[in-house]
């Protein structure tokens, strides 16, 4: 029998407790050594509803409405329930009374105390009492028979009583107990419980067995024992449906027995062994509430089901004793039952006009249901657990007959509402976010950024605190409360407080305004006859009230009242900030357990605007709002009362994001987190830890705990979804300084340039780790959220780890958006004057992140991407290393790696690409045709044409070393010439022997040229190939001829090879010379370039590229930054 | 050592105040603190935190372990430990001493902790009397003495010394 124990909570200050259901079970009633009679609505509720009883309250009883105690003060008392108005002194005693019970109508309470007396009296009419005497020690408990006849008693002096009620004697007397002096040396409690309905068993907790004992006949039928049971049984319970017996003992376990077949069917031990000292039956008996004598509350779940259950599996059990049961019912019984239950029919029930008819069904359905068999049982309990009522009005037999097979279905079923549709929920009513709630005594008003409002509201005082956070807004003030405000708000230049109207007075609303700077510090405006205020809220320099009659009106901070206007619901909360008023109301009305808010979001600002009109709040399922307000920076957000933060994101048309959620962060389940205010940098989450309740006491004073943020994405206990939600984190926290450039506020730019850094640097971070998994295509997505600047480290970082294919995507990717780029620019220039605001950067609208990040970016684009290249490179250069290593082990002084020199100075801030580009061009001449010496200087104009070429090879090297033609692609983002090196670097070494490194290189770009040649190119190439040539070219020009005269079968690339060993074998000198020559001939080879370049002329690129070689060729030697090279560049373009 | 300078020491110690002000970062010689948020916590060191309370400028967190509850555990089990049980704080009393004597306001039961905090004194003192005269009684060599705090062996090093080297002069005299 599978049941849920939920978790113990704090009920009571620890001492005796004890439990109870009211009649429709919707409630849970513990009283306990406080004093208090605590109504819950559920075991999660933080917020009970207490009536105070007295000192102590040893006991209660509820029915009817009617909650009666016994308190310290030697008496029973009525309270009405739920209300808890006081309702008269039921009886008295010499000493405190120690159990009260209600007999089953709720006519009778029967009183035991510890002046060894039992009373009986009526409710209606409390001087009728019978006096029951004879015990000779306090009385340990009482319970009624369901027929009233009876009344069984158990007593410290160790004995168990059936007495007659009216005759007021004894029936029969079983001395079971051990004697003790009083109630609170007991070993047991001994609660008895009489089984409901006909009242067939006594059961009587001895020791650690329950003894059944038949009525009537006063005989000991049978003991429900359980061999777990070692310590004394304290409490007793039946379920409703008169089945099982559940027993709390005083290790803290709690037991349920099958009456029928006499077996135990659950166990479940408190969480703590705390002794249980109370327990009922929810009146369905679907669970168990108990306590203990810490005064903590439990609840055990599931049993309803797990009974029906049980009702199957023992079909063939539960045979015989029902159809014993069904003998022992008469006329009698059914009309008590019936009466009984009819008291505690729900309103429900009624409506659906039904209440007719459940007397009719209920009394022939015992008589129907004798002769038939027990395998309807189980299809019976199985509808009692289902709450299928509609169909027993519908007049089916098989499920009428549950009532008496299995008495079960009797008293539980009438209590089920017929009305199966979803129920509307009570709509929540209006708060201040910020605010405890008004019926505490001692309450905070307000919290919020600026300082908090307390007020008090007792005996001695009735008063307003104002506390600023920072003393230099205001110094504190002491108000006295006359006029009873409930609502307070707080700026920095004002206090705005409210009261509710009364018979004779109307609705105020008083405003400190402090910061004003005539003498007038305040003003005070009444409200319309029958109107309240009902939320309020402050902003800069105006002030919003919300009425009972669904309007809001603003005032100005000075008291000049301005728009009023209406709102579709009843409003829940506002909130103010700077010019922004955020409203939110109740659309509709929500069902099963969730509210329909709607939200506005109003500009106040000089062009009033409604920004979101009436959307739908989206909520937690089943919660209600808790919180509202703006973030510093001015992003609305709110809290439901599941714990979880969202925030606007105006950057996805204006939707709420979860950005939090305080729950997760909480130890225990009644833990909250009380939340005072958001800050979106650095990003907080500012809110006060409160144990075991949803709001601080405001004394001690509660202390700000922060909170982080956390968007809810998807496995972001990987490294991918962690660098994920704090990419997309950044992007929604950052988002404000869009809104606030539009809206033409002054926006902290060095923090915005930062926090775009971050999210590129981020996206570079996911690249590198996409690129590493080898998800190509996931990494060209991320390039796409690149800006243009980060898209070419991506392309270097690609080209690096050796994946060609992707650096060409990313290449074209990067081509695409400098041209939307470009376009955006135009846009934006048309679009500037339409802007209110003059400002560069109101185009910060755009939804796209890159966009957006791109654009500003230009603003201090040319500082910027020298250090974002760095830092890529950086990051680059690191993982490089790392891929070179093996590498670099066998092939260590074959050649000179030129990834290895760079790793080798990592102290130089800016490596300079270009450097790397000239030192291995080996593209450079693919017609091979003149030669110039100075191939190995790193040249500046190279950067397009290691472009084309690298493009070429890379191509070359993923179609299988097919030289192809295509039409030259000129991406704007140069390509690090990386790539090519690091394969060509490859065939290289093993070709060339071991020599001179320098030469080497040289050599080995040479070789390179070779197979990269096509010789039937197109005639453009020629020109395009007139670059400086190397000695080694230049001798390879004259001799070519000789060695082809010697090995005329050679091929092309054999005759290369010659080539290069016959170099190799001239002196030093000589080839010095060779070199000097090729030199001479660089100068004329940079001219003839730059012609081609002009007669490609392709508009800006070549200008560019014509002014930059000029540059170049001026200084042909410095290496410079190829980044601020390209910077010059991608401005120009725009 | 003096007692004065201990405490200087202990001065050094983190508590946690909530500004009433508002201040960017500090860059101080011991590391940078701040930003100072008003209404926010942050750690500070206790002269700072002092400081600022003097001026009526922040309002002072006692730490965790100023609390009744936790600090009369304390003082039962070292009364009934033979041994020194571990302090909270390894400046325990100085801080007592300091946070009670400049902000008894922003503490709750300041006075029950003052008393606390003296008994849980009174206690450790007792021990270290009673062990140092063992010590000598049985003329040990060397006793270990654990969770001793600085300001506690500061109180009984002067004297014991003195009487140890006094005791040596006796001795070495009567041979």
């Amino acid at each position: 029998m599978p049941c849920e124990r939920k978790p113990m909570r704090y009920g009571h200050s620890e001492g005796h407790t004890e439990v109870c259901f009211d009649d429709t079970g919707r409630f849970i009633v513990t009283c306990g050594n406080d004093g208090d009679v605590r109504i819950w609505e559920s075991l999660d509720d933080d917020d009970p509803k207490f009536i105070t009883v007295g000192e102590k309250a040893y006991s209660l009883a509820l029915k009817n409405g009617k909650l009666v105690t016994a308190s310290s003060n030697n008496t029973v008392q009525i309270h009405t329930f739920p209300d808890g108005d006081p309702d008269g002194i039921l009886t008295r005693f010499t000493t405190n009374a120690t159990h009260v019970a209600f007999n089953s109508i709720g006519s009778r309470v029967a009183a035991g105390s510890s002046d060894f007396m039992v009373k009986v009296v009526e409710v209606s009419d409390s001087s009728q009492q019978k006096t029951l005497r004879g015990h000779e020690a306090p009385v340990l408990s009482v319970t009624f028979d369901p027929k009233d006849d009876f009344l069984a008693s158990a007593s410290c002096d160790g004995s168990v009583v059936v007495w007659n009620i009216e005759e007021q004697t004894q029936v029969i007397s079983w001395p079971l107990l051990q004697k003790s002096n009083d109630v609170t040396n007991a070993k047991s409690l001994c609660r008895l419980a009489w089984q409901p309905g006909m009242g067939k068993f006594l059961a009587v907790p001895v020791e650690t067995k329950v003894h059944l004992y038949e009525r009537g006949s006063w005989d000991h039928v049978s003991t429900l024992s359980d061999d777990l049971l070692a310590q004394p049984i304290n409490v007793v319970s039946w379920s409703p449906c008169e089945r099982f017996l559940a027993a709390g003992c005083v290790g803290g376990l709690l037991t349920v027995w099958d009456v029928n077949s006499k077996l135990c069917v659950e166990r479940q031990k408190h969480e703590k062994d705390f002794t249980v000292c109370s327990l009922a039956w929810h009146p369905s008996g679907s669970h168990i509430a108990y306590t203990d004598t810490e005064g903590c509350l439990g609840l055990l779940d599931g049993l309803g089901t797990s009974t029906a259950d049980n009702n199957r599996t023992k079909q063939v059990a539960a045979k015989n004793p029902a159809k014993d049961y069904d003998d022992l019912f008469d006329d009698d019984d059914d009309r008590l039952m019936d009466e009984g239950l009819s008291d505690t029919k729900s309103p429900a029930k009624k409506a659906v006009g039904w209440d007719d008819d459940d007397d009719d069904f209920l009394v022939p359905a015992t008589g129907r249901v004798k002769n038939r068999g027990a395998f309807l049982d189980d299809e019976n309990s199985l509808d009692t657990g289902s709450l299928k009522l509609g169909q027993d009005k519908l007049g089916d037999d098989d499920n009428d007959a549950g009532s008496s097979v299995a008495p079960a279905a009797a008293p539980v079923v009438p209590l089920r509402p017929v009305y199966e549709g979803p129920v509307p929920t009570p709509p929540q009513k209006a708060f201040q976010p910020g605010s405890t709630p008004a019926h505490l005594t001692h309450r905070f008003m307000m919290w919020n950024s600026v300082g908090i409002v307390r007020g008090y509201n007792d005996e001695q005082d009735n008063a307003i605190d104002v506390e600023f956070h920072d003393t230099a807004v205001h110094h504190a003030m002491h108000l006295t409360n006359s006029l009873g405000h409930t609502v307070a708000d707080l700026s920095q230049e004002a206090v705005l407080l409210a009261c509710p109207s009364t018979e004779e007075l109307a609705s105020k609303l008083q405003c400190l305004h402090f910061s004003s700077w005539d003498t007038n510090k305040e003003w005070m405006v009444d409200l319309p006859k029958g109107e309240d205020v009902r939320a309020l809220c402050l902003g800069q320099g105006w002030a919003a009230v919300a009425t009972s009659t669904l309007m809001i009106r603003l005032f100005s901070i000075g008291g000049v009242q301005r728009e009023l206007f209406s709102l579709p619901g009843p409003v829940v909360c506002m909130a103010g900030h700077g010019e922004q008023l955020l409203v939110v109301y109740h659309r509709a009305t929500g069902f099963d357990g969730e509210q329909a808010l709607g939200v506005q979001l109003l500009q106040l600002s000089r062009k009033r605007r409604q920004l979101i009109s009436g959307e739908p709040l989206p909520l937690s399922q089943k919660s209600y709002l808790s919180w509202l307000g703006f973030t510093a920076q001015g992003t609305p957000c709110y809290v439901d009362s599941d714990g979880v933060v969202r925030m606007l994101n105006r950057s996805l048309g204006n939707t709420w994001t979860p950005v939090c959620n305080t729950r997760e962060t909480c130890k225990s389940k009644s833990d909250h987190y009380w939340v005072v205010g958001v800050h979106e940098n650095p990003q907080q989450l500012r809110c006060i830890p409160c144990k075991g309740s949803r709001y601080p006491p405001t004394l001690p004073r509660p202390a700000v705990a922060i909170l982080p943020f956390k968007l809810p994405l998807c496995q972001t206990t990987t490294e991918k979804g962690q660098m994920e939600e704090q990419f997309w984190r950044s992007v929604l926290f950052h988002d404000h300084y869009s809104f606030l450039s539009s809206s033409g506020y002054e926006i902290d730019e060095d923090a915005q340039n930062q926090s775009q850094k971050e999210q590129q640097e981020l996206l570079m971070k996911m690249f590198a780790l996409s690129c590493k998994l080898e998800r190509e295509f996931r990494c060209v997505e991320l390039a796409e959220m690149m800006t243009q600047n980060v898209v070419t480290l991506a392309i270097r970082y690609a080209s690096r780890s050796r994946r060609m294919a992707l650096a060409q995507r990313l290449s074209e990717i990067a081509l695409e958006k400098s041209n939307q780029m470009q376009e955006e620019e135009q846009e934006e220039q048309e679009e500037e004057p339409e802007y209110s605001s003059t400002r560069r950067s109101s185009g910060y609208g755009h939804t796209d992140v890159t966009a957006g990040g791109r654009y500003s970016r230009r603003q201090n684009q040319q500082e910027e991407q020298e250090d974002e290249e760095e830092r890529g490179e950086e990051l680059m250069e690191e993982e490089d290393r790392q891929e070179m290593e093996p590498e670099e082990a066998t092939e260590t002084k074959k050649r000179v790696n030129p990834f290895a020199k760079e790793a080798g100075s990592p102290i130089k801030p800016s490596p300079t690409p270009i450097g790397k580009m000239g030192r291995a061009n080996p593209f450079k001449v693919p017609g091979s045709g003149k030669m110039s010496a100075s191939s190995g200087q790193p040249r500046v104009t190279n950067i397009l044409d290691n472009m084309t070429s690298s493009k070429k090879s890379a191509q070359l090297s993923s179609s299988g070393g097919k030289p192809s033609k295509s039409p030259i692609l000129k991406p704007l983002a140069p390509k690090p010439k990386t790539k090519t090196q690091s394969t060509l670097l490859q065939m290289a070494a093993t070709k060339t022997a071991n020599k001179k490194v320098q030469e080497n290189t040289e050599q080995a770009a040479n070789l390179q040229k070779q197979p990269d040649t096509p010789p039937p190119g197109p005639p453009a190439d020629n020109s395009e190939n007139k670059r400086p040539k190397t000695g080694f070219q230049l001798w390879l020009e004259e001799n070519r001829k000789s060695i082809l005269a010697n090995n005329p079968d050679l091929e092309e690339t054999d005759v290369i090879k010659e080539a290069m060993g016959r170099f190799r074998t001239l002196s030093a000198e000589e080839r010095l010379s060779w070199t000097e020559r090729a030199k001479g001939q660089s100068g004329d080879a940079a001219d003839l370039k730059k012609r081609k370049r002009a007669e490609g002329g392709e508009g800006l690129e070549s200008e560019n590229e014509k002014a930059e070689a000029d540059e170049s060729s001026a200084k042909k030697k410095s290496s410079l930054d190829p980044s601020s090279k390209l910077s010059v560049f991608a401005f120009n373009q725009n | 050592m003096d007692a004065s300078e201990v405490e200087f020491l202990a001065e050094k110690e983190m508590v946690k105040i909530i500004p009433n002000f508002s201040l960017d970062k500090v860059f101080l010689i011991g590391g940078d603190l701040g930003p100072f948020n008003p209404g926010l916590p942050i750690d500070v060191p206790v002269w700072l935190a002092l400081n600022l309370k003097q001026r009526q400028k922040c309002r002072i967190i006692p730490p965790e372990w100023m609390d009744v509850e936790k600090l009369e555990e304390m003082r039962d089990l070292e009364r009934k430990e033979d041994m020194f049980t571990p302090v909270p704080s390894p400046y325990y009393m100085e801080l007592t001493k300091l946070l009670l004597n400049h902000a008894s306001d922003n503490i709750p039961k300041a006075d029950e902790i003052r008393t606390l905090v003296k008994d849980i004194w009174d206690t450790r003192i007792a021990k270290l009397r009673l062990s140092a005269d063992s010590f000598i009684s049985q003329q040990e060599a060397y006793a270990k003495l654990d969770n001793l705090t600085l300001m506690e062996i500061n109180t009984i090093r002067a004297f014991l010394l003195d009487t140890l080297n006094c005791m040596y002069k006796l001795r070495s005299n009567l041979q």
